[in-house]
This record gives C-alpha cells, sequence and structure tokens, in this order.
C-alpha cells in the first residue's frame, strides 16, 4: 500500500482521543456476532410490530425510525468499524458529508411529497 | 404417440407467449440462437476454451476486465441502437404501422434501459478500469476480486435483460417504469420483473465499482502524486464514484419495493391501499438525476485529457476545473424534482429545484470556457478523439441551454413529457456522454491493444454520426414545441409533424451508418495494425502513457514518484533539454504480487442470474436454489486463503528487458 498525503501523522487534540489511531483485531469476532444478532433483532422486531399493528401508526413510525437509527448506528459502530483508523481519522469527514448528504435527501423528500394540500 | 408430460405445454405457455412470437423477435431469436452457435463452433474448432477461461472469463486484471466491458458495451449499443430505429422507422411512416402500439411500448422502454444502464455505465466503467489505475500510478485497483464480480454481475443482469426480448416478454412501462403502469393489475407479463430484477443486480455490481474506485483513488496514488495533481479522468472517476455512492441505494429501495409489490403482493406504490406512486418517483429520481451526471461527468474527464494533449498545452484552469466538477457533483444532489415539476408539489418547492437547476449551468459553464481556453494558442491536431471534443461543444451548450429552459417552472408544464424533453437529454447524452466515451476509446485504443485505430476511418464514423446526430435531434425541439408527446407510437398525418419526423428519422439512420463505420473501423484496425512500440501513441502527458503499450500484467515494473501536474509531460521536457530520463533501473525492480484468477466472480453472477431468473416467473425453488448458489461460493471463497501469486523480480526484469525499458 502507497499512499498519497495520508502518509503524516498529527498529533489528536487532548478530548478527541475517540478518534485517534487504534485498531483492534480480536481473534475471534464477537462483537460482530453480537452486532449481526442485534440487527436481526431490531430488524424483526419491527417488522413484528408493523405486522401486528401493536400501536397506533403515527407513534409505530417513530418507534420503527428511532430503530433503524440504532441499527444505523450499530452497523457502524461493529461492521464499518467507525471508531478504529491506523491514522488519523479521515473518514470522519466524508461520514459527515454522508450524514449531510442522507438528511438532506430525506427531508427535502418529505418536503416534497407534503404537496397533498395546496396542488398549484 | 407418447402424450406430453403436462409441464411440457406450461413451459411453452410461460416461456414463449404470443407477444415473443411476433416477426422480430423470431429474427432474433434466429440471430441468438445462430451466433452463440458459431461461438461455441469456433472455440471448439481453434480449441479456444481454455484460453478463454484462463485468460479472460476468470480474469482479476483491470485492464482485461475493462476490455471486456467494452466489448459488452458496444454490443448493447448495437442492439440499442436497432431499437431506436425501429422506433424512428415507425415514426416516419405513421399510417404503416411497422411496429404495433405494445411492441412500440417494449421497443422504447428497452431501448432507453439499454443505453443507460447496459451501454453507458458499462463503457465508462471500461475506461475507469482501463486508465484510472495506469493514471495513478497503480498496480491494481483497490479490490481486484470485487471488480470482476462488479463486471459478471453486469454481464449477467445484461444478459437477464436482453433475455426478456425472446424469453416471457420485453417490460413496457418506460426506462423510469412509473407505477401504477408497473403493478400487477395493470401489467400481467412478466417484462417489468426482468426490468427490476435485472436492474437491481446490475446495481450491486455499479456500487461495488463505485466503492473499489473510490478507494483505489484515495489510497493508490504514486507517491508524490497529491489530489491536486491528479489527472482530471481521475478526478471524474472519483467525483463520479462518490455519485454512485449515493445515488444507487434510493433507487434500489424503489426498485425492490415495485418487486416486491409485484411479487409480494405489498402495496408501497398503490393508491388504493394506502400506497405512495409519487414517492417511486421521487425515489427514481432521487438516483436519476445523479445519474445523468455519473454518465457525462466522465466524458467530462475524457474531453480534459483529449483536449490538452491534442492542443500540446496543459489544461486551462486545473483548479477551477476540478472546484467546478465538485460543485457539479454536489449540485447533481439538489436538482431532481425538476423530472416532475408537473407534480404539483407547490410553488416553494418548485422555484427551489428550479433555481438549484439553473445553478448547475455554472460549473458546466466554467469547463467549456476552460476547454476552449485551452485550445487558445495551442497547436491543435485534429484527430478523431479531438473531432469528437469540437462536435461536442455546440451540441452540449444547446443541449445544455434547453436544460436551463426546461429548468423553468412555469415552462416546464409546457414542455413537460413533449419532444422537446427528448432532444434536450439525447442532445446532452450523446453529445456530452457518447461523444466523450468514443473520444476515450479511440484515444486509450493504442493504451488497450498495442494499436491505433485508422485515423481516417475514424473521421468517417465521426462524421456520419456526429453529422446524422444534428438533423435527428434538432426537429425533435420543434416537434415537442408543436405539441408532439413522447411515447407515442403513431399520429394523424394531419397534424403537421410527419416532415420533422421523416428528418428525424433520416437523421437516425445516418447515425446507424456511422455505427457500422465504427464497428468496421475497429474490425479493419485490428487486422492491418500497425504496432505502436513506444507506449506513447499520442504524445500524452499522464502516467499511463509512461509504460508500454498494452501495459504487462504489473502495470509498473517500479511505481515512479510523482512531483507535479503532467508528469510524463514534463519528463518528456527534461529529456528534451538533455537531462538523464528517468528509466527503470534493473537494481530497483521488486518482486510483486500479483492477484490470482479466480472462478468465483463468473460462478456467482451465473447463480445470481439463475436466482434472478427463478424470480422473474416466480418459480421459487429455482430462485432459491440460485440464493443457496450464491451462499455457497461466498463460503467458498472465503476459504480460500491464497489470493496473490508473486511474480519474482528476475521475472519482472526480464519481462521490462523485452519490452525494451530497462535503463542501465
Amino acid at each position: 500500500m502507497h499512499g498519497g498525503d495520508d502518509q503524516h501523522e498529527t498529533a489528536m487534540e487532548p478530548g478527541f482521543d475517540f478518534i485517534s489511531p487504534r485498531f483492534e483485531e480480536p481473534k475471534f469476532p464477537m462483537h460482530q456476532v453480537w452486532g449481526y444478532a442485534a440487527s436481526l433483532v431490531l430488524t424483526f422486531a419491527a417488522l413484528w410490530m408493523t405486522v401486528n399493528r401493536i400501536m397506533s401508526p403515527s407513534v409505530l413510525l417513530g418507534v420503527v425510525l428511532a430503530m433503524a437509527v440504532a441499527q444505523g448506528a450499530l452497523q457502524l459502530g461493529v461492521f464499518m468499524h467507525v471508531r478504529e483508523s491506523r491514522g488519523p481519522a479521515w473518514h470522519l469527514l466524508p461520514l459527515g458529508m454522508a450524514f449531510a448528504i442522507g438528511i438532506g435527501l430525506v427531508g427535502m423528500s418529505a418536503w416534497i411529497m407534503l404537496f397533498k394540500s395546496g396542488v398549484s | 404417440m407418447p402424450a406430453l408430460p403436462s409441464f411440457v405445454p406450461y413451459l411453452i405457455h410461460t416461456l414463449f407467449p404470443p407477444w415473443v412470437r411476433r416477426p422480430t423477435e423470431i429474427g432474433a431469436e434466429v440471430m441468438m440462437v445462430a451466433g452463440g452457435a458459431f461461438i461455441v463452433y469456433w472455440l471448439l474448432k481453434y480449441k479456444k476454451l481454455q484460453w478463454l477461461w484462463n485468460e479472460w472469463l476468470t480474469t482479476v486484471d483491470h485492464k482485461k476486465i475493462g476490455i471486456m466491458y467494452l466489448v459488452a458495451a458496444i454490443i448493447m449499443l448495437a442492439r440499442g441502437g436497432l431499437d431506436a430505429l425501429m422506433l424512428r422507422t415507425n415514426l416516419a411512416l405513421p399510417t404503416a404501422h411497422f411496429i404495433g402500439a405494445s411492441e412500440y411500448n417494449e421497443v422504447f422502454t428497452t431501448h432507453g434501459t439499454i443505453m443507460v444502464f447496459f451501454m453507458g455505465m458499462p463503457l465508462i466503467f471500461a475506461l475507469f478500469n482501463v486508465v484510472v489505475p495506469l493514471q495513478i500510478g497503480s498496480r491494481d485497483v483497490a479490490f481486484p476480486r470485487l471488480n470482476a464480480i462488479s463486471f459478471w454481475l453486469f454481464a449477467f443482469a445484461a444478459a437477464l435483460f436482453n433475455l426478456s426480448f425472446v424469453v416471457g416478454g420485453s417490460p413496457n412501462a418506460g426506462w423510469t417504469a412509473y407505477p401504477p403502469l408497473t403493478e400487477l393489475a395493470f401489467n400481467h407479463t412478466v417484462g417489468e420483473n426482468y426490468y427490476f430484477i435485472s436492474l437491481l443486480m446490475t446495481g450491486i455490481g455499479t456500487t461495488i465499482t463505485g466503492i473499489n474506485f473510490l478507494v483505489t483513488i484515495l489510497r493508490m496514488r504514486a507517491p508524490g502524486m497529491t489530489l491536486m495533481k491528479m489527472p482530471l479522468f481521475t478526478w471524474a472517476t472519483l467525483n463520479t464514484s462518490a455519485l454512485i455512492l449515493f445515488a444507487f441505494p434510493p433507487f434500489t429501495i424503489a426498485l425492490l419495493e415495485s418487486l416486491l409489490d409485484r411479487l409480494a403482493a405489498t402495496s408501497f406504490f398503490t393508491l388504493s391501499h394506502g400506497g405512495m406512486p409519487m414517492m417511486y418517483v421521487n425515489l427514481f429520481w432521487l438516483f436519476g438525476h445523479p445519474e445523468v451526471y455519473i454518465l457525462v461527468l466522465p466524458a467530462f474527464g475524457v474531453f480534459s485529457e483529449v483536449v490538452a494533449t491534442f492542443s500540446r498545452k496543459k489544461l486551462f484552469g486545473y483548479p477551477s476545473m476540478v472546484l467546478s466538477m465538485t460543485a457539479i457533483m454536489v449540485l447533481a444532489y439538489g436538482t431532481w424534482v425538476h423530472h416532475f415539476f408537473t407534480m404539483g408539489a407547490g410553488p416553494a418547492v418548485n422555484v427551489f429545484f428550479g433555481l438549484s437547476t439553473m445553478l448547475i449551468a455554472i460549473p458546466t459553464g466554467v469547463k467549456v470556457f476552460n476547454w476552449i481556453l485551452t485550445m487558445w494558442g495551442g497547436r491543435v491536431q485534429f484527430t478523431t478523439p479531438m473531432l469528437y471534443f469540437l462536435a461536442m461543444i455546440p451540441t452540449f451548450v444547446i443541449g445544455g441551454a434547453t436544460g436551463v429552459m426546461l429548468g423553468a417552472v412555469p415552462a416546464d408544464y409546457q414542455f413537460h413529457n413533449s419532444y422537446f424533453v427528448i432532444a434536450h437529454f439525447h442532445e446532452v447524452l450523446i453529445g456530452g456522454t457518447v461523444f466523450g466515451l468514443l473520444a476515450g476509446v479511440y484515444y486509450w485504443w493504442p493504451k488497450m491493444f498495442g494499436y491505433k485505430l485508422n485515423d481516417r476511418q475514424g473521421k468517417w464514423a465521426f462524421w456520419l454520426f456526429a453529422g446524422g446526430f444534428w438533423p435527428t435531434f434538432i426537429p425533435q425541439y420543434w416537434l415537442g414545441l408543436e405539441g408532439m408527446t413522447r411515447r407515442m407510437y403513431t399520429y394523424p398525418l394531419g397534424m403537421g409533424w410527419h416532415t420533422l419526423n421523416v428528418i428525424s428519422t433520416i437523421g437516425g439512420f445516418i447515425m446507424g451508418a456511422g455505427f457500422l463505420v465504427l464497428a468496421a473501423n475497429v474490425l479493419y484496425s485490428r487486422r492491418h495494425q500497425e504496432k505502436d512500440l513506444t507506449g506513447d501513441a499520442w504524445d500524452g502527458r499522464t502516467l499511463e502513457w509512461s509504460i508500454p503499450s498494452p501495459a504487462p500484467e504489473y502495470n509498473f515494473a517500479v511505481i515512479p514518484t510523482v512531483d507535479e501536474r503532467d508528469w510524463w509531460w514534463q519528463e518528456k521536457e527534461r529529456r528534451r533539454q538533455g537531462e538523464k530520463p528517468v528509466v527503470v533501473k534493473p537494481e530497483e525492480i521488486r518482486p510483486i504480487a500479483i492477484p490470482k484468477n479466480t472462478p468465483v466472480p463468473i460462478l456467482l453472477g451465473a447463480a445470481f442470474f439463475m436466482g434472478a431468473f427463478g424470480l422473474v416467473f416466480s418459480w421459487w425453488d429455482i430462485a432459491l436454489a440460485g440464493l443457496v448458489a450464491v451462499f455457497s461460493i461466498l463460503i467458498y471463497s472465503w476459504f480460500q486463503y491464497d489470493h496473490y501469486r508473486i511474480l519474482s523480480a528476475g521475472e519482472v526484469r526480464e519481462s521490462e528487458e523485452l519490452l525494451g525499458r530497462l535503463g542501465a
């Protein structure tokens, strides 16, 4: 591997320890096993709640959304190794951009689809 | 006579319903069977099966994968082009009903889908694969095996999509596949299943390719090549990959939900069951608009390389080129509603997206001016790629300007779904993307194969193709303004549309002739090749021209250290001034790890194909068998640890010696 400008090591400011270089390599990927199980639980719980309509639709929507966000965070942490890096945590920058784009697209879609009243 | 088993009539009825037994389908079937038989005969006669398997089908070499993408794209261009000529013939003879209404629906659907997903995308990936690793001084892409998996998912998806023409029936709801037209209640044939499943398959491959090239470019550049020293085509690839990364997920969701609506009786887009058909439109264009920039940014990259090389000048305004391309990438995510202003989301929404649409014209304009200024004061050589560049400028400017007209919301209510839109997007997609990719194919052909395409014939093909382009699409603006809507298979003669349609059709056939000359050009140049022994056929500027053509499998015997933009040009400049050339020193050559061939990608593609075919006809046992096959192959590949073979320093030295590359 020969990188361009990612070779420079930069000292981390105190208080930013969580993005300082850190790399885990356990013998058995127990984290991932738990993460996978938890993802399945979150998925099937959401499906079960929706199919059986255990709450009013608006509350259900909120709960399912919350579970989706939880699963997203879980997968980022467990499978995407977001807390690990061999060098400075450059990946946080595009990750932030991804969130901005994602939230932007979802937010704007919601805005666009609120068109039922006041058709022009 | 013994009675046939009961499943035989069922199979015939399901696989070959009446709508695939029309003359065109029978003709296509005969051609496919005959072509397939000829290929098998040829492979057996010349005992090429082993060679095909070892050299091509199991390869993970980015250069060979690029060439396979290229071959597939040219075949698909032929099919999509034939579709287009069928449509144009029907419109030139509105009373003859050359093809009927339902077949017309199928043909415009496959024309659009094939041209975007199975011609445009693979042609882009062909150039990515062939060029990018060489341009950044790398030995391969970051994930060679995933790269092969991308290709085989695409190839089998393309095969599946084309199979729909002769087995079961083609999709017929347009390349955008809006509900409710795609819902089971209104569309009983399996055609739309083919559409959704094959696009899901190729979408997986595309997403992987996007990730692969992002990582390759960010992590595997030659030492010293900082981001602002990268060639423009590499920048285009980076931006395109970033677009792919976020554009394909909403598309995948839209396809998957439509498929579930058809196969699993859900109602995501069924209005009567609380579904939201316009949400499909929203999701589709969330992908669809970035997609058009996915198609055009690589062409911008090609033009940036071509215009600099053939003007023998460095690119004018490199930083502004990079900035404008990145701005296009970001803005591309914020304009999608202009495809459905007429949904009526309200003035606030429409104005926002109208303005964001017009905003994109600014960075695009910056790029056009920079290209023109690159030629200013340069010594322009009118080679075939350069001609395509010059032809692009007026077409893209007019296509872009009519795009701004379409972005004006009140006017769009008039233009919407008319031939004005057809003329606009063909003008930017052919005048921008296809011209650009053809320029790229001519430009990098010597790097791929070691000889140039015949320039004289190339110019003939160019003049026919670019000359046919104008009469084909310019009349369509007027047709749109005169009220002709898209996707109509006929019209009354008294509408006053006939003359313009005839002109458009004649232009279409001239473009078809251009394609034939292009194909002849490829075959002729292959037979009468003039080997390019320098590796630098055009006196190029970037790193890929510093190595032999075609590049050896390890690309660079020693990875060069780059300290400026257009390093190879500067290096040649230094040599002209008598400085000692930077050559490969034998003692610097080290052993090189080469990724091994593997049958996993092609088998994975075949397994996906089997599962997808089962899903198309709702044959769940076959679909399940395909799924099991996919997992078995994945598990098999998990337990393969030995991915690399080592090319010893001696072997590399020998190879470089043979290529005449070793310096003292």
